[in-house]
């Protein structure tokens, strides 16, 4: 059912590719601690940005930019729905490693071909440094998870901390389901919060 | 000997709840053994994230999986785990099975499907075998799952109708899309018969169920009014409050121990805690996935059965069937249309109950004679708005699309058309390449050896499903919808699985006897749709559920 597992074969190969290639960078590694985790509720998830958020997030809007007619990632927060998934209590480690080291990565190459990090490049360039990492493997493979977590910030139920007053939703004129999810509902909770209320 | 219970049943889905519901209410004493949690109607809500993009009804596969075995063009088959492939085989492991999660598309077989062989002739490369049971014999049981799981629907009189003993179905139709009428005049331009599609969904409150809140999101969902069908809300429920019958959730059968004379005695088990527990019964009901049911038995060895419980002629985990056939789509722009026609195709919630069985049975010059078909089944495209844009992910030159480009293909999906899909059944012909055993190296979480399916497929399959695809397009075109196509394939539906312990008269070539016993166990019975020779050419639900109440009346008078 789920199509978002990752293959694990292609990851080892993608860590491997990664290792021989693009040699896991400090850049990540040497910003400011991770913060603790963002509430669902928590607007605040875009203030003071610290790498890797910050570089994400850049990542995030040239993905799904904003126009005039339509939200943006940061419109719908889709910074903070890749946050709470990520330190989701069944999140994959790997997959956040995965993610977070490829902000290293892309920001490798960013000053390689353009001096500058990802943050500081024009559109154009943004384009080119993002169009180049897809060649590879590894970075096809990061940023196709980060297209699925951006996809699923805009279209998920805001319960999970994107599509930001339903604004994925109005703009593709999607209609709902009914009931949704509430907080103790979440994926993440809800077999042990099930489970809980069956003994009770 | 005293027992914990009269009847111990493993598994809690379609296959299963007859049999619970009817010995409880037969003053039974009842266990049931089910791995997954016990979600009710207050748990499900429509929320993609839980429904279908995370394993919160299924496994994980890291702890429990499959092993698949397909063969490549040089006719080597090669085998890969479900958690190295993401291809899940998982369909809904919670209390009430799969059955909380079907769309609920709900047919009987017809008479010729319980003698396929003899009415058909033999096709080769395939085992073909007529049932040890008639459709008349069944007849009643699939009257009676119309009032105690609840069936919807309309009786139109056609050339392949199978009989019945009551005129029509005891609820009305559900509410139907506005696109019904565009199928039905198409149709009947082309001198088809649209036949409205009978539904395992209440279209009026019954039985302290509610009727249907058609909130458009059904397959692969959960019910929150309970209108769905399934074993929890049509069956375990009320099993439950007769006071005779107790479900343990969470709770993972991994062996059937029995003794020298081949009788089976207690049923082991991993509880929450993963602590290993017993039970003992009088009588024991395997209902667990047609797969799954196969490896519990393969893995149950015994005395009297060192090859597995009802394997004692190597027929165990054979001839496991699919459903063959394939889909197609055609789209239906508003710009097409005026502004209230536009405004009725948007329409959200509302069944598309259609379908044609003209082609059930046909004779056409590409096949020899008269020659079994199928069904051709209609449906929108599934509103899950995640899946929908996933599919706009990548450009035609296999690059990632994002950016400005991709809002707009987003906006083109979402808003300017909308899809109506075909699905096309026909039998999976059984061979000698579609089989369950137990792969020799994976276990699962507990330790225990997991499933190994290999997925052969008859071309005949192929033949037929292309033959009723054409069918399904032409109909299609003439409705106007553009962009049509199809795929038919011998990739096999994960969630459309029977076959691995059929029934039949001779212990030599099935596992089941006619009453769904295992052949040398006194005290054995499975439920599920692993009792199946053959699958007809219709999703198998409403036959599992039939057949296991005809199986719980075999019981009842033997406990």
């Amino acid at each position: 059912m789920s199509t978002k597992l990752i293959n694990r074969r292609q990851f080892i190969q993608f860590i491997a590719l990664a290792s021989a290639g693009w040699p896991i960078s400090g850049f990540a590694a040497r910003k400011t601690p991770a913060q603790k985790i963002i509430g669902q509720q928590d607007d605040l998830v875009y203030s003071d940005l610290a790498d890797p958020w910050l570089s994400l997030a850049e990542v995030q809007e040239h993905l799904l930019p904003a126009d005039e007619s339509s939200p943006g990632a940061k419109d719908i927060s889709a910074l903070r729905f890749l946050r709470n998934t990520l330190d989701a209590p069944d999140a994959d480690t790997e997959e956040k490693t995965f993610i977070i080291n490829g902000v290293g990565w892309l920001n490798d190459l960013s000053v390689k071909n353009h001096q500058q990090p990802f943050i500081k490049l024009n559109s154009s360039a943004k384009e080119t440094v993002l169009r180049k990492i897809e060649t590879s493997k590894a970075g096809s493979r990061w940023l196709s998870l980060m297209m699925t977590y951006i996809i699923e910030a805009l279209l998920s139920d805001p319960v999970y901390g994107g599509n930001k007053d339903k604004k994925g939703w109005q703009w593709l004129e999607h209609a709902a389901g009914f009931p949704t999810p509430t907080t103790e509902q979440v994926y993440y909770k809800l077999a042990d919060n099930t489970r809980r209320r069956i003994k009770s | 000997m005293k027992t914990d219970y009269d009847v111990c049943v493993i598994g809690s889905g379609a296959g299963a709840g007859p049999v619970i519901s009817e010995l409880s209410k037969a003053g039974k004493s009842v266990l049931v053994l089910e791995k997954g949690p016990w979600f009710t109607e207050e748990d499900y809500t429509k929320d993609e994230m839980a429904c279908c993009r995370h394993s919160i009804y299924t496994p994980k596969l890291e702890d429990e999986q499959h092993v698949l075995e397909e063969q490549n063009n040089n006719g080597d088959w090669l085998s890969e785990s479900t958690s190295e492939s993401g291809w899940d085989f998982w369909n809904g492991n919670v209390v009430g099975g799969s059955s909380n999660f079907m769309s609920g598309y709900f047919y009987r077989l017809k008479p010729e499907d319980f003698r396929l062989l003899s009415e058909f002739g033999p096709i080769k490369g395939a085992n073909i075998a007529d049932w040890p049971v008639s459709y008349d014999e069944m007849e009643p049981y699939y009257t009676k799952v119309e009032t105690e799981v609840g069936v919807s629907g309309k009786i139109i009189a056609h050339k392949h109708q199978e009989p019945r003993s009551t005129t029509d179905f005891p609820y009305p139709p559900t509410i139907e899309h506005p696109i019904v009428k565009n199928i039905d005049k198409a149709c009947n331009q082309l001198n088809i018969t649209s036949l409205a599609t009978p539904r395992a969904i209440l279209s009026q409150a019954a039985n302290g169920r509610n009727s249907c809140e058609y909130s458009g999101y059904c397959g692969s969902y959960g019910c929150h009014s309970g209108a769905k069908g399934s074993a929890r809300a049509a069956l375990l429920d009320a099993a439950v409050k007769t006071g005779n019958c107790k479900i343990l959730p969470d709770s993972k059968v991994y062996k059937l121990k029995s003794n020298s004379k081949g009788r089976v005695v207690e049923a082991l088990y991993y509880d929450e805690n993963n602590i290993t527990r017993s039970i003992s019964a009088k009588l024991f009901v395997v209902a667990c996935h047609a797969i799954e049911t196969s490896r519990l038995l393969l893995a149950s060895t015994g005395p009297k059965h060192p090859d597995g419980l009802g394997n004692n002629y190597s027929q165990l985990g054979k001839n496991l069937l699919f459903s063959a056939g394939g889909s197609g789509t055609g789209e239906f722009h508003y710009s097409d249309m005026d502004r209230l026609a536009a405004s009725a195709m948007k329409t959200r919630g509302p069944f598309v109950n259609r379908g044609v069985q003209d082609w059930y049975f046909f004779e056409d010059k590409a096949f020899a004679g008269k020659t079994k078909g199928g069904i051709i089944d209609f449906l929108l495209r599934h509103p899950n708005p995640i899946s929908k844009a996933m599919s706009t992910r990548w450009n035609n030159d296999d690059n990632l699309n994002w950016g400005h480009k991709l809002k707009r293909d987003l906006k083109t999906v979402f808003t300017q058309s909308q899809d109506l899909r075909f699905e096309v059944f026909n039998d999976w012909l059984p061979t000698d390449n579609c089989f369950v055993s137990l792969d020799s190296t994976i276990k699962d979480k507990w330790g225990s050896a997991v499933a190994k399916v290999r997925l052969g497929y008859h071309e005949h399959d192929l033949k037929v499903g292309e033959f009723l695809s054409a069918k399904a397009e032409t109909i299609l075109q003439q409705m106007g919808a553009k962009n049509i196509r199809s795929s038919v394939s011998g990739s096999p539906p994960a969630n459309l699985v029977a076959g691995g312990c059929r029934f039949g008269k001779d212990i030599k070539s099935s596992v089941l006897d006619a009453d769904c016993k295992v052949h040398d166990v006194e005290n054995l019975y499975v439920t599920d749709g692993s009792f199946m020779p053959t699958g007809g050419s219709v999703p198998y639900t409403w036959t599992i559920y039939a057949n296991s109440f005809r199986v719980a009346d075999i019981i009842k008078s033997r406990v």
